[in-house]
Formats: structure tokens, sequence, C-alpha cells
């Protein structure tokens, strides 16, 4: 036994001294070799604002896209997109877009930025946290905001769609102070000022709440002509050029088409629905959006239109700013007003495209060349008509298709009804037992109803 | 066992009650423990599944783990697919984990080694195993430890059970051999293409459209008209095609094409091996080459050459040095797969019945007469006057490339040294080191996302490095009881370094170089990435003999990782008691042995998971569009994925409890055995809500469990002097449940967006995920108005990829100079997504698709399709291979009718190009039962009488044989065979989509010994 005891000292001591090796050992994961422990906000906000660009051109634009009738389904998954036929995993990847990569990021961002002083960056962080905030609210309705990204909170609650909205106008309404110029804005193109790109992004808010005359006070602060905020694709590679054109030709060629959407009998003169008239020839504007015979009858126009490799995407822009005036003006009952900021849309399309000349108050009546059952209701309609023409693409069409009970009568691909929300993705009911259960494409949201 | 050799002193092989051939029980016979030491199977509490080398050798395969599939219970061998040196997917026991390895712990001549298979997803090729780059005929034995028990010593890499290799030594005599194999490997099993429509949409003719939804072949005029307007493609052997007016070809190309793709690949396998012994020393040399066409025309093929230098030297009585080592140069050229525009599958089962892909490349000219070289003709561009939406099959395989280059070499110094007549100590060392040069090329015209060509070259280096000091002693305590210790210390280092880079739009575009000159900076991407962990390890066994019929082992052992903080403690005992030895021995029952054991093992955490990162920003959805923020200036920002410092192994326990039995005078040998296991605190990156601003964190989260039976049997039928005959076979069954996953429903392994591999609580790990139809409270459909099922707005479980239970049955024997052996296996309950069938629906291009019926004018004007227009209406406007009025006023359509619950309903291109297809977002109805039951191995050999072989000039004599390896295969699973996995060694499983086919084999060998 006494050799026993002596081997077996041994071996106790030696593991002993291998304990002792264990901080050469522990040292060399407590880093990552490929990746860094903490990153400076001015590094950060890039990451953010290209976030910021994927849910207003990417997936979540395709998918309102769709279900405004800007594109249709034509092959695949596309194909029951367009039926309306939907489960809440497809909205996953915009859904995570919005919060880890996009909401996340900014307020890191602003809590650094704040701490370094530096106001610049914090206010064009805010600008750009409100604009998801926004843009998820409008699509999927009450989202969680006051308790969202905070280390602390592991089941942050979902705020109401009305309250989200609200403290986006508080947030723009503090970030328009600290921030003018286009610092931090690698991402985005165009001479813009984040100010103005904040008044109309309030514009925007105020709309959705029903407040036409704090919509019109923002939007006369808003982009001014020749300001528009772009995402920036200069460069013709992939993970910098447009990014339908990355998913209509790169990746994705014929799964979306513009054949028999609605908004293609709009710009077409032979067409029924179509806006065509004596001042307005769209022709220049069709070809720019879309294209014949590609991978399908009628493609969204990525190759040397809208959705061309370098052609940038409109963020906020001049136009719609005008647009929201125009319809705050109406609804104010000023249409003289109303017609000046259309027709300064149709001025600015027509320094683009060509055909159009300017309206008066009596081309719009029962008879006269746009109709309507009043000049009131023709001009209204022709507004936003305007609006969901000119921002192609984009999601604020689906919005106001919502927000007007769908006035300018967009027919669904199929039943009666056009989608009312984006569906609570399935991440998150996966894992946060304060997201809400049971609901349906068709659930229309609390500002909309 | 090890080099210097094990055990010493009273440890010596005893011989007990009767020795048996067969290689699954082994009752009575030496086996090697986890520590690659020699014990007698009589004295160990777990059990022990053994596979000799030579019958690794006669399955044909060229990787050793390939090989030892059916040969052992409850382990589950899944190859990747049929690709020339593929890897496989190894599990024992049922899956342990859900971010961790699955694999085994692999340890050759007691050092662990590298069984990595780096990449694999849902496209790109299939890649190999290190673990193949070992030469088969160099294996003496091969043994399975599946329990914790028995792994105990290897604690966080011990928990999904270990392979203890051993490679041959030399032997007394000179011994020379050399034996020539030659094999034919053909596809086992293709999916069925219609040939009655061509391509197009509604039943009309369309060029390049995706569908073979189009025209009636058989209905058309019999030549195609052309387009003179000078527009064509010139291929390169001349041929000529114009635009074409109108379709008239009634050709069917089904056979055309698939000749163009597949061929008998064939393997040329050589192995010479030289080895000696005497008193002092002992020799084992060996050389070999593997040479293998792939049975996918055109790139596919591996060849392995390797040798082998095992020596050991008596420097004294005491003192014992040696060392293995083996060097091995493997290359490869490997075909692209899965879901991938340049993939082969993908472009060959979608090309519609009515087109030739025969001539691939050639010269576009345009109607002005400018040219376009090298253009690439396809289904989806038949002119090559634009990229087409997939490859054509034949640029796929021969224009692509995706080579491998692997330089391997283990090497396994040992010194041992009998310091007291009852003790031992050994020091040994293992380098174990790969370079793998991977090239993935694209040339121009490639379609996707390479019409501008593109290129990736990567480095990958792979070494483990190891120390093992151990130190053996035996103690007789008193007469009746025995002891042997073992204490040991063992050091690893491995490290993975990756480094290279892609490059896209090439500005020559026509020479296929890898070379970085020929794109512009901003079409070049290099990475690397590296990482280490460190490991020691100090253990002691304690193995109590009582009166060699008790046997009582306890092991501990003590282990830090640079993976985490704490030392991980693995303790385990086993007790065998060998009742024969004191009642119930008589004829009937020669030998009974009961053994329980009961032990800890952990799979460690993943490197670099304590932090929570800042990584390079890029955002994007799942369709592949993505804007990357290097291509902006460069941004750095928080990850998604949220670090824990406090992150522990995952903690594995097990017990086990069985017994050996012989009966009948050792004619018959079972072995018995039920476990039960539980891994608590397994480690996952939890998904945590978005909204937190977190995808997932790490957290030891999980808890799974394990249980199962398992059964080897063996009946010597007949055994003189002329003839044997045995059989054998094994049963394993395993129930596995995930009991928790942190919260969470639903974890992703593996698959699509659609249809994934999961782990979800409640359900057994890697339960197929997806689309399912709505239901109401009854289970019964919910219809729309239309007659059809729709979409659950929610996804849930579909479908369980493991079995119920796998098991096999064989024969072996020798009648005089003829020996065989004949392997059954089966795998019965286990479901797999059969996603390739459900879009080649999408397609048109099943069968099921291209189905014909009649209807009245009656049904016609009530029945609908998918969108709600009845077959009179259709028939209006659709073409004649949607539906033709025929003289009589029926009407004969294209498709099915099925009645779902409210009348007959017509499936056709709408319902099939929705939810009726793998596109639609519901997949429960494509997960199929992927059981099957196959002819493993046929083999046969014959021993050249031994006059002959002496007047050949070959002493030793001379053998011939041959083998048929997956000679017939039983499955329902349609189109390919079930034993494959998209998605390689990752933990998901049970995916089908597009993967490259199986195969089946005929060798023959012959084998001189000088």
């Amino acid at each position: 036994m006494k050799k026993i005891s002596i081997i077996f000292s041994v071996g106790v001591a030696a593991m002993m001294g291998m304990s002792s090796c264990k901080k050469d050992i522990t040292e060399i994961n407590k880093t990552n070799p490929n990746q860094f422990s903490d990153s400076d906000p001015t590094l950060m906000i890039t990451g953010a604002e290209l976030a910021n660009v994927v849910v207003n051109e990417g997936e979540a634009a395709r998918l309102a896209g769709i279900f405004a009738g800007h594109f249709n389904g034509y092959d695949r998954q596309f194909i029951s997109y367009a039926q309306y036929s939907m489960t809440s995993g497809d909205f996953n990847s915009p859904w995570s877009n919005v919060y880890t990569e996009g909401i996340a990021q900014c307020r890191l961002i602003e809590a650094k930025a704040a701490k370094a002083n530096n106001k610049s960056l914090l206010g064009v962080a805010m600008i750009n946290e409100a604009q998801l905030l926004l843009a998820a609210s409008g699509l999927w309705g009450d989202i969680p905001d006051k308790e969202a990204c905070n280390d602390a909170i592991s089941n942050p609650k979902f705020d109401k769609m009305s309250d989200v909205t609200k403290h986006c106008i508080a947030i723009l309404d503090s970030a328009a102070n600290l921030t003018s110029g286009t610092d931090y804005s690698t991402v985005f193109a165009g001479s813009f000022d984040w100010t103005e790109v904040a008044n109309t992004l309030k514009a925007r808010a105020y709309l959705r709440l029903g407040d036409y005359a704090g919509a019109l006070a923002a939007a006369k602060n808003g982009v001014s002509a020749g300001a528009d905020m772009y995402a920036n694709h200069s460069t013709e590679s992939p993970g910098a050029w447009n990014l339908y054109y990355d998913f209509l030709d790169w990746n994705r060629g014929g799964y979306i088409s513009c054949d028999g959407a609605p908004i293609v009998g709009m710009l077409d003169t032979a067409s029924k629905s179509s806006k065509n008239n004596p001042k307005t020839d769209e022709t220049a504007r069709f070809d720019y959006y879309f294209l014949a015979d590609n991978y399908t009858p009628l493609d969204p126009n990525m190759n040397t239109g809208i959705f061309a490799p370098t052609s940038n995407f409109a963020m906020v822009s001049y136009v719609e700013n005008e647009l929201i005036m125009a319809e705050c003006y109406l609804r104010g009952g000023d249409n003289a007003n109303a017609l000046f900021h259309l027709n300064n849309v149709r001025k600015e399309h027509d320094a683009n495209y060509g055909g159009y000349k300017a309206y008066v108050l009596s081309d719009f009546g029962p008879t006269a060349m746009v109709k309507g059952a009043s000049e009131t209701l023709a001009l209204g309609r022709e507004i936003l008509v305007e609006k969901y023409v000119s921002l192609f693409g984009q999601l604020e069409p689906f919005c106001d298709l919502r927000r007007t009970k769908n006035a300018i009568g967009i027919t669904p691909y199929k039943g009666t009804q056009l989608p009312g929300c984006f569906m609570v993705p399935q991440d998150e009911i996966n894992a946060n037992p304060n997201a809400p259960r049971g609901g349906s494409l068709f659930d229309v949201l609390e500002l909309f109803k | 066992m090890g080099i210097c050799g094990f055990p010493i002193a009273k440890a010596q092989t005893s011989s007990s009650a009767g020795q048996q051939d067969n290689d699954t029980l082994n009752v009575g016979m030496v086996t090697v423990t986890a520590l690659g030491t020699t014990t007698n199977v009589r004295k160990i509490g777990y059990s022990v599944s053994q596979v000799q080398g030579k019958n690794l050798v006669s399955s044909g395969e060229s990787g050793i783990i390939q090989a030892l599939t059916g040969k052992a219970s409850n382990v589950q061998i899944t190859k990747n697919s049929g690709d020339p040196g593929s890897g496989a997917y190894i599990q024992i026991r049922g899956q342990n984990t859900i971010s961790g390895s699955t694999q085994p712990l692999i340890v050759v001549d007691g050092i662990p080694v590298s069984n990595s298979s780096f990449g694999g997803g849902t496209d790109g090729v299939v890649q190999q195993s290190r673990l193949n780059d070992i030469n088969p005929s160099d294996i003496e034995s091969m043994i399975v430890l599946k329990d914790a028990a028995a792994a105990a010593v290897w604690g966080t890499r011990g928990a999904n059970g270990v392979i203890v290799i051993t490679t041959k030594k030399g032997k007394r005599g000179m011994k020379v051999e050399f034996s020539s194999t030659l094999g034919i490997d053909q596809v086992n099993r293709e999916y069925e293409k219609q040939g009655k429509f061509g391509q197009g949409s509604n039943g009309k003719w369309v060029a390049n459209t995706g569908g073979s939804f189009g025209d009636r072949i058989a209905s058309r005029s019999g030549s195609d008209s052309f387009i003179m307007s000078g527009q064509r493609f010139e291929a390169e052997n001349g041929n000529i095609y114009l635009p074409i007016r109108k379709k008239g070809d009634q050709t069917v190309y089904n056979d055309i094409n698939r000749d163009q793709v597949f061929r008998n690949g064939t393997t040329w396998n050589n192995n010479l091996s030289i080895s000696n012994a005497t008193d002092k020393s002992s020799v084992f040399f060996s050389v070999a080459d593997w040479n293998q066409t792939g049975v996918i025309n055109g790139n596919s093929n591996y060849r392995r050459t390797s040798a082998r230098l095992n020596f050991t030297q008596n420097m004294s009585d005491k003192l014992t040095i040696g060392f293995n080592s083996t060097l091995a140069k493997v290359t490869s050229n490997r075909i692209q797969m899965g879901s991938n525009l340049d993939g082969l599958y993908l472009g060959y089962l979608r090309t519609s019945p009515d087109f030739n892909n025969t001539d691939y490349k050639g010269t576009y000219y345009s109607a002005a007469g400018v040219p376009t070289f090298n253009a690439h003709r396809g289904y989806r561009r038949y002119l090559g006057n634009a990229v087409p939406t997939y490859n054509n099959p034949g640029w796929t395989i021969n224009e692509q490339k995706n080579t491998s280059d692997v330089m391997r070499v283990m090497i396994t110094p040992e010194v041992g040294y009998q310091w007291k007549k009852n003790s031992k100590f050994i020091a040994r060392a293992g380098y174990d080191m790969s370079t793998d040069r991977r090239i993935t090329y694209f040339p121009v015209n490639s379609a996707g996302s390479y019409a501008n060509g593109a290129f990736t070259d990567q480095m990958i280096q792979e070494s483990e490095m190891s120390m093992h000091f151990i130190n053996q002693s035996n103690f007789e305590l008193n007469k009746n009881i025995n002891l042997n210790t073992t204490v040991g210390y063992l050091y690893t280092n491995s490290s993975l370094y990756s480094i290279g880079g892609s490059a896209s739009q090439f500005i020559i575009r026509d020479q296929d170089r890898f070379s970085f000159i020929n794109s512009t900076s901003a079409n070049m991407d290099p990475f690397n990435s590296y990482s280490q962990i460190k490991n020691n390890r100090a253990y002691a066994v304690l193995d109590f003999d009582v009166q060699d019929k008790l046997f009582l082992q306890l092991t501990t052992s003590s282990e830090a990782s640079s993976t985490y903080k704490n030392r991980f403690l693995s303790p385990s005992a086993t007790l065998a008691y060998e009742f024969t030895k004191d009642f119930l021995k008589s004829d009937k029952l020669s030998y009974g042995k009961l053994r329980a054991s009961a032990g800890r093992v952990g799979i460690s955490p993943p490197a670099y998971i304590w932090n929570t990162n800042y990584v390079s920003a890029s955002s994007g959805g799942g369709w592949g569009d993505y804007l990357d923020a290097s291509q902006f200036g460069g941004s750095i920002y928080r990850s998604s994925t949220q670090g824990n410092p406090d992150i522990k192994p995952e903690m594995k326990t097990e017990m086990e409890i069985g017994g050996d039995f012989r009966f009948l005078k050792d004619k018959v040998s079972l072995g018995l055995s039920y476990y039960s296991n539980v891994i608590d605190g397994a480690i996952l990156a939890v998904t945590v809500a978005p909204s937190t601003g977190y995808a997932n964190q790490w957290k030891n989260a999980a808890n799974i469990s394990n249980r199962g039976f398992e059964a080897d049997l063996s009946v010597n039928l007949i055994k003189n002097k002329d003839v044997t005959l045995n059989l054998y076979g094994n049963i394993g069954m395993n129930r596995n449940m995930v009991n928790d996953i942190g919260g969470a429903n639903s974890i992703f392994l593996a698959g699509f967006t659609g249809t994934s591999s999961r782990a979800v609580k409640g359900y057994a790990m890697g339960s197929m995920w997806g689309g399912k139809w709505l239901r109401d409270e009854s289970e019964k459909l919910v219809l729309d108005a239309n007659g059809f099922p729709q979409a659950a707005p929610q996804e849930g479980v579909i479908g369980n990829p493991n079995p119920t239970y796998r098991g096999s049955v064989g024969l072996n024997g020798n009648v005089k100079r003829v020996g065989f052996n004949l392997l059954v296996e089966t795998c019965q309950g286990n479901q797999m997504w059969g996603g390739t069938s459900a879009v080649l629906n999408n397609f048109g291009i099943t069968p099921e698709t291209a189905n014909e019926f009649t209807v009245s004018a009656a049904e016609a004007a009530t029945i609908k399709d998918y969108t709600g227009a009845t077959i009179a209406a259709r028939a209006a406007t659709a073409g004649n291979g949607s539906v033709v009025t025929n003289t009589d006023g029926t009407y004969t359509c294209r498709g099915n009718l099925e009645d779902y619950g409210n009348g007959k309903v017509w499936l056709n291109q709408s319902w099939y190009t929705g939810l009726g297809g793998g596109f639609g977002s519901v997949s429960e109805s494509f997960i199929k039962d992927a059981s099957w039951v196959r002819i493993r191995e046929l083999s046969a050999t014959y021993a050249l009488p031994d006059g002959l072989c002496k007047s050949l000039g070959v002493p030793g004599g001379i053998s011939i044989g041959v083998t048929g390896r997956n000679l017939a295969l039983w499955t329902k699973f349609q189109g390919v065979d079930p034993e494959t996995n998209l998605t390689g060694v990752s933990n998901g499983r049970g995916l089908d989509y597009f993967n490259n086919p199986g195969t089946k084999s005929y060798l023959f060998n012959i084998k001189f010994n000088l």
C-alpha cells in the first residue's frame, strides 16, 4: 500500500502542477483574434445607416411593394407571397435588420456620442433611429421601442403604434437641433441636409397620426428642391450596388415582376387606369420604371432604369415632402396651395423625364380632364396617385394605401382585401413572451383603422 | 495500442473461455482502451464494438469511417454524398449537442487526430473529411467506445464517443504484401423525369423559361422552324443553333442529358506493405495509391497517395523507443452541388425534357454579327446570348473547378521505460498537421453571381500537437485482489488557420489563372481567420481485479481548457462481474458477464464565445442581396451574438447496464446494453428576441437526453477444418429528446429559411421544421374558396430524421479456399425532406406533374384549379399541354384530380408552382419516409492453391476477391439514396436538396503475399 500512496501522491502533485498551467491556457481564448472588442461610435454609424437603407430598400420594401401593387411575384416563393400566402417566418430578416443592425447600433452610438460630446454624430444616429422606428411601426404597428435594445431587458414590451410614432417625433425634434449639413454620410448620396430630412420624417409621422397641421408645419421645413437624400450606390459591385438590382438580376432574376402589377396601368397609355392625359405623358417614366421581356414579360427596370446597379435609391425626397404638403393643404381646404405643391412635383418630373405640364384647378372635376366627384376629390386622388407612382419601390406607398383605406382603389391580387400589415416575425414570437400572437396578414393596424 | 506495448506484468491477456473471431463481440479478446492501452474484453464494464482492419478494406470505401457502417450497433455513418472522398457524418448513440461538434474523437495510436470537415453548407461542394487521409489498409483494428465511462479520460472530448484506431505493427517473419483493386462506381438512385411536356408555361412552349409546363411534345410538327436573322450560337464542335420561331422537334433528350452527366466511376487502388519483427524490433512499412474518378463526368476525382512507417526498437530490457508516422498527399476536384445556380443537379434536373444540353459552350453571334466568345448555352438561354439562369450541367462539370490539395503528416514518437518490475512509464508525443489549398473557380459566363468570373483561393492549415505521459503500475494487493493503476497527463494544442481571398469580375476573361491581378481592387476580397485551443488533462485510473471475476474500474480526470474557466472533472466507475465463474455455468451458458457503468464527460465550448465582439458591418436579407460596410469606407459595429464569460462545458452523464453471454459451448454470443444519458448545459446561441438588439446569446441553456438499447449477436453455425459459417448482426435503437433549449421554441441547425433541421423543445434533435397546412381544431384541413388547402400562418415540426432503429445482419464464412461475406443493413423510421422532388414539382419535371386525366364536359365546367379557373375556362386560353378539348366534348388535362374534402380540384401548374411545389410555403407534404434496407456488402475471396502460388513464385499466396457495395437498395424515398445529407457534418440532418447522388460499387482485388 505504501507504493500505491507514493504513486498517487506523485499523481496528485502532477495534477496540481497542471492546474498552475491553467492561466497560460485560459489567456489564449480571452480575446478573439478575428474580431474586435469595441469600436468607436464614428466607426459604427455607417453600419447602422446601412441597416436603415436595407430596411427601406431591401426585403421589407420588396414585400411592401408586392402588397401595395408595385410588384408582382413571378417565381418561387414570391408567387405565394403575391397570393398573400405568408408565414410569420417570412418576416424575420427585415425585423432583425431593424433591431440588431439598426436600432441597437443607433442607441449604442447615441450613448457613446453623448459621452464624447459629439453632437452631430448623436443627431445623425437619432435621425436614423427614428426613420427605422417609423418604418417598422408603419409595417408592423405595435413594436418594441421603449424597452428595445436594452441589455437589461430580455423580453421587451410592445409599444402602441401611436406611442412609437409620437416618440419618433420627439426624437426628430431633438435631433434636428443637433445636426446640419451632411456629416457621417458615406452611405448616402445627394446634397441633403439632416435637419430637412428630420423634418420630412416628422411630417411622415404626423401624417400617420392624422395630424395634418403638424405634418404641414414639419414639411414646410422639410427636404427642399435638389436636396434629396439617397442611398449611395455609385460603386458597381456586390455589397455596394442597388439592392433591388442585386435581387432582381444578380441573385434572383425573375422572382419579382411588374407583370400584372396595378402601378403599370397607371403609367401605361393604353390602360383604363392610366394617369396619362393631355398635360401628362408618362412614356419616359414608364420606360425608366419598367423593362419588357427580360426575365419576365415586364421586369422592374434593373437594366438602365430606376433599379440599375448604380441607381441611387431615394430615402427621403423633395417629391415626397411636396406631396405631403399637397395632401395636407387639400385636407385643410386649401386646394390652390395643394395644386401648387403637386405642380412642384410635376415640374421636378418634367425636368427628369419630360412630359408634364402644370395643372390648373379647372383640370379637376366631374367633367374635367382629371375626373372625380368634385374638384377636391379629383385633385386629392391625383395627389395620392402621384405619390403612389413617384415613390415606386419605397415603403411609404404601402402605408399611404392603408392610411387612406385604399382611396386610390388598388385591386388586390387575391381576394378583396390588401394585406394590412407585416406579421410579427417567428423569431420574435419564439423568444419573447410579450410578442403578440395569433396575428394575421390582414390585421388592421391601430393608426390605419 | 500504443507503440511501446501495454500493459505489462500481470495484465497480460489471459486466456478466457473461448476465443471468438467475430468482429463485434470479441468476448475474451484483447481490446484497446480509450488511452490506446490494451486490456482484456472480459474485464471491462462497458460495451465495445471492434472491427478488424481487413473488414474495413473489404468494404471498398476510401475512408475508414465509411467502412465502419453497419458493423457496430448504434453507430450511424451517413456519407455526405457519393462524391469520391466525401466526408461522412458519424453519430454514436444519438445526438448530444446543438452547437458543438457532433463528431466523435478519433484516437490513432494513442494520439487524438483531426476528423474535421472544413466547410459544407447548403451549397458549394461536398468536402472531404480529414479522417479519409488514413489508408484503411494500414489499420489493424478499430474500436468504438460509445459510453461515457469508457471515454472519461478524454473529458470534454469524449462525449460523442471515441473511435480508437490502432495501426499495424511488424510481426515476426518477413512479409511483403501487394494488393491491387479495381473499383467501378455507379449512381445507385436517380430521379425520374417526365418526357411528355416541353419547356414552357400554361401548356404552351416558351423558350428560356424555367418550367416544363409547356406543350405536348408528341403533338408537335416534327421539326423546329427558325428565324434567319443572323443571330446564332455556334457550338465548339460547329453545331449551329438558330432562334426558334416555332418549336416542332419531338425528341425527348432526358437520356442524352443524363449521359452527359454520369459515367462509371473507376478506382484504382494499389497497396504495398513490408513488415517484419525480431526480438528487438518491429517494422511496418506501406505505400499506397488510391486513384478514383467519380460517377459524375468531368472534374470529379480523388487521389490519395500515402506512406506509413511504424517502428519500434527495444534499446534494452527496459527501454523501448518507437514511432508511428504517416504521410498523405490528397488531391481532388469536386462538383458544385446543392442550392446553387452553378450546381450540377439544380441545372441538370430542372432542364426541360425537350432541351438538349450537349452543346453548352461556343460563340454567340448577334444579328449584327458581333461575336461573344465562350458563350454559355443552357435551357434558360438556348442561344447563349446571355448567361443562363442556371448552369448547363456540362458547364458545371467541365468548366468549373473546385480543387483541393492536401498534405497530411502524422508523427507519433514514443518512449517506454520499465522503471520498476511492476511499473512502466510512457512518454508519447503526437503531431498531426495538414494543409489544404482549395480553389473554387467559376469561369466568365457562369450562372448567377459569377457571370463575370470569380475564384477563391484558400489555404487551410490545421494542426494538433499533443504530449502524453502515462505511468502504469501493477500491484498484487493480496491473494485475491490485483490492482492496476494508471496516472496520466495529456496536453494538447490545436489550431486552425485559414487565409485566402476571392476575386471576381475578371479582367482577362478567357484564361483560367487564379491570380488576384485579374481583378480590380474593388472586386477582391481577402479573408483570414485563426483559432487556437489549448487543453491539459490529468487523470487516474484504478483497475481492481478480484479473483479474476469481478472487475472494478474507477477513473477520474481533471481538465483545463482555453475555452472555459474552471477545471472540468470527469469521474466514472465501471463494474464487470463474470458470474459464470460462481454459478449458472453449464453447456448451455458457457460464459456470462454482467456489467454496469456510470460516468460523466463533456463537450467543450467553442472558442472565443466569452465576449460580445465587434464585427465588420454588413446587412442583408435571406435572398443574397446585401450591403457591406467595407464598400462604404468600413464600419465595425456590435455583433448580433452576445458573448458569455461564464460558459461551461456541456456535461453528459451516462449510465449503462448490460451483459455479455455465450451459449451452447460458445457457439452463440450475445451482447446486450441499455443506456441512458442526459446532456445538461448544452451550449447554444440561444435565439433571443431580436428586439433586444441581439439575435442570440451563448448560453449553457439546453438539456438533451438519449436512451437506447443495443444488441450484438454472433452465431457460429458451422466450424470445422474446411467450412466455417458465422451469422452476425446487431440492432441499435436510440430515443433522443430535446428537453429544454433555453426557453426558446426552436433553434435552427441547418437548412433553409423555408425548411430546416432544428432543435425543438419536446422533439428529437434535428427535427424538420417548416410550413404546415392550415388545420382546424379537429386537425381537418381548412380549405380555401376553391377547395384547396392553405398554409398555416405559423411554422412547426413536420418530421423526424432520427430512425426508430438501425440494424444489420450478415453471414461470414469460408468453404475451403473461398471466403465470403454478406452484410445487409437497414435503417427504419427516419424521415427526410424531399426538397429536390418538391422543387421539381414546381418546374413540372416530376412524373407526378405530368399525369393526364380526362373529364366530361359537365365536370370541366365545375372543377377548378388553384387560381379558381375551371377546366373549361382554362381550355379557352391554355395551350395543348395544359388541357385539350377532345372531339367527343371531354377534356384531357395535364395534372391530377384531388379531393381535399370539398370536391374535386385540378392540380395543375398553378398549384405546383404554388403550395403544391417546393417553393410554396408548405413543406409538410414533402417530408417522406426515408427508411431503407440495403445490401451493404457482398464479397468473396478465393485463395489460389499453394502449389500454384509457389510455381508462380509467390510462396506466401495469391488471393483474388470481388466485392459489391450497395448492390441493392430498397427505399420508398424517391430520386436519391436517402443515405445523404445536404449539410455534411453540420448538426442538422434530413435534408435533400439537389445533393449529388450516392453510388454503388463493384471491386475486383488481387493480393500477393511475397
